[in-house]
């Protein structure tokens, strides 16, 4: 039986050698090629998706998104954990433990908040909000929840929505008002919003957009997760994060991929693979594994040649120190 | 313990010239093979020089200035190098069974920098401004939501530009330079022993259990 820190030669000898060089050698290749890959290639860029351009090309789908929103019923007012008290998207005892980190209320900070600014610009906006504030909770939710039903009727005129006749007190107004602040490209502004008013946080105009809008255009250039896109990048020359392929895999597993808990299950799991790397060496059987294989006579060929022909050098006596490449 | 003489102790050998500008090396670790490891860390020193051009210029350099896009490239094709070598690197040294002879801790330390840099490297595609970074954002919130790690908010991209120009380079710089202070220390593995070396300690060590049957 082999001991794993003692299974290597003591049989080899130190040969003069410029370290220096070989280290100036590699940064200046790497420089080199980064540069001329540059020059020749550039980089990709793929447009980021505004507001505004959602606003303008699908007024219906930003009104669907708003009025999720408004109404409670979107993905992020149903979320949870970090965002709010909700379960729509607890995933894990860890996830509720962190709890509410960075709140987030959709229906104030991504409607009625921006449409408070509106307000100041549109007397028609105003008329409505001051409806809106001044009605009860419960007709609230009967005008939004009309209002929410009749979008699935409802069509496209120039850059408006119409919405058949219907009991919606102020909202259709409001959501009139809230498209036009979208078309206006003013809505990121109004939704990002530090209390130091400066802007380093993007958190609530991602969350506007991460559902409908960002999965529609994500699904055109194949970057849904089922897509393996984590790892997809622009068209030819350019390469992707390929380095995430492991991680992509496991969410490419069909319990994974439709497990309400998937992306705990698919990271739990990529992290227990990288654990089982990393702690290899003290493993028994696995630490043995790379001698079974028998690749390392192609690795050290040179060194096999030498020394196992039979006319080979005669063995050099043994380094003072156990593979220590100090001399 | 004398604080003092301990770290001169261990720091005479870990500073010496002999340690970081050896004149000579092992046999067995020259070739290509035994390039991959420098070209990764070279790849380093392009992603950092190039990184700090950028952050001195603020994140988004890039959209407003064609020296600020020539830039932005050179990162981009150097932490395509910096994988690309690291991972043939970390193939090499698999295969070299390169943990033998108390060099466990150099692979633990080589694996842990390959754990950080991919957050490193993620956290880039998120300064990026661009489609890739409001998508990769947004679906990699989900599942850092579920382990607990909402504080590390994708979103905030003020938050993520720290991460990613200090923090993450910072602990990856560290783990780089330990990974290579051990190897410096510990020196390159040496081969498995060639067939008759091999034969030699079998027998010999048959003949141990023999005698003490």
């Amino acid at each position: 039986m082999h001991n794993p820190k003692q299974d290597l030669t003591h049989r080899y000898k130190y040969v003069r050698a410029d370290f220096l060089k070989h280290l100036t050698g590699t940064t200046v290749v790497v420089a080199v090629l980064a540069v001329g890959l540059s020059l020749w290639f550039r980089e990709p860029v793929r447009p980021a998706l505004h507001i505004r351009t959602v606003a303008t090309t699908t007024p219906l789908l930003f009104e669907k998104v708003a009025i999720g929103d408004l109404t409670g019923t979107g993905i992020i007012a149903t979320y949870g954990p970090p965002y709010n008290d909700a379960v729509g998207h607890v995933q894990s005892p860890l996830q509720k433990l962190v709890g509410v980190i960075h709140p987030v209320n959709p229906a104030q900070d991504f409607i009625l908040k921006p449409l408070g600014m509106v307000a100041v610009l549109n007397p028609q906006v105003a008329s409505a909000m001051t409806v809106w504030q001044a009605a009860s909770v419960g007709q609230r939710e009967i005008w939004a929840a009309n209002y929410a039903r009749a979008l699935a009727h409802a069509r496209v005129v120039g850059k408006s929505v119409a919405v058949p006749a219907g009991a919606y007190g102020p909202v259709a107004p409001m959501m009139a008002g809230l498209l036009r602040l979208g078309q206006s490209g003013l809505m990121t502004g109004a939704l990002n919003r530090s209390p130091a008013d400066y802007q380093f946080d993007n958190q609530n105009a991602l969350l506007f957009l991460q559902g409908a809008p960002l999965h529609q255009a994500a699904k055109k250039l194949e970057l849904l997760g089922n897509q393996w896109g984590i790892i997809h990048e622009e068209n030819a020359p350019y390469p992707g994060p390929w380095w995430m392929t492991i991680v992509t895999a496991i969410y490419q597993i069909p319990y994974i991929a439709h497990a309400s808990g998937g992306d705990a299950v698919a990271l739990s799991l990529g992290m227990l693979l990288f654990i089982a790397l990393m702690v290899g060496p003290w493993v028994p059987f696995i630490n043995e594994v790379p001698r079974r294989l028998r690749v390392y006579r192609l690795i050290w060929r040179d060194y096999y040649d030498r020394y196992e022909h039979p006319d080979g050098p005669p063995p050099p006596s043994a380094p003072p120190d156990d593979g220590a490449s100090s001399p | 313990m004398n604080w003092t003489e301990y770290v001169r102790d261990k720091m005479g050998v870990l500073l010496s010239v002999d340690t970081w500008l050896p004149r000579d090396l092992p046999e067995y670790a020259f070739g290509l093979l035994y390039t991959l490891g420098s070209l990764t860390a070279s790849s380093f020193v392009v992603l950092v020089a190039s990184g700090i051009l950028m952050a001195a210029n603020g994140p988004q350099w890039w959209t407003v200035s064609p020296i600020g896009f020539f830039v932005r490239g050179v990162h981009f094709w150097a932490v395509q190098a910096f994988f690309f070598f690291m991972v043939l690197h970390l193939l090499r040294v698999y295969f070299s069974g390169a943990w033998r002879g108390g060099r466990e801790k150099t692979w633990l330390l080589g694996t842990l920098s390959l754990l950080v840099a991919i957050p490193t490297a993620f956290t880039g595609y998120l300064m990026r401004g661009d489609f890739y970074s409001e998508w990769n954002a947004v679906q990699a919130k989900d599942g850092l939501n579920a382990m607990g790690l909402a504080w590390f908010n994708v979103l905030n991209a003020g938050q993520m530009y720290g991460m990613h120009v200090v923090v993450l380079p910072l602990v990856l710089s560290v783990l780089i330079a330990l990974h290579i202070t051990l190897i410096r220390v510990k020196g390159v593995v040496p081969p498995y022993p060639a067939r008759d070396e091999d034969e030699a300690a079998r027998r010999q060590e048959e003949g141990v259990a023999h005698a003490q049957s």
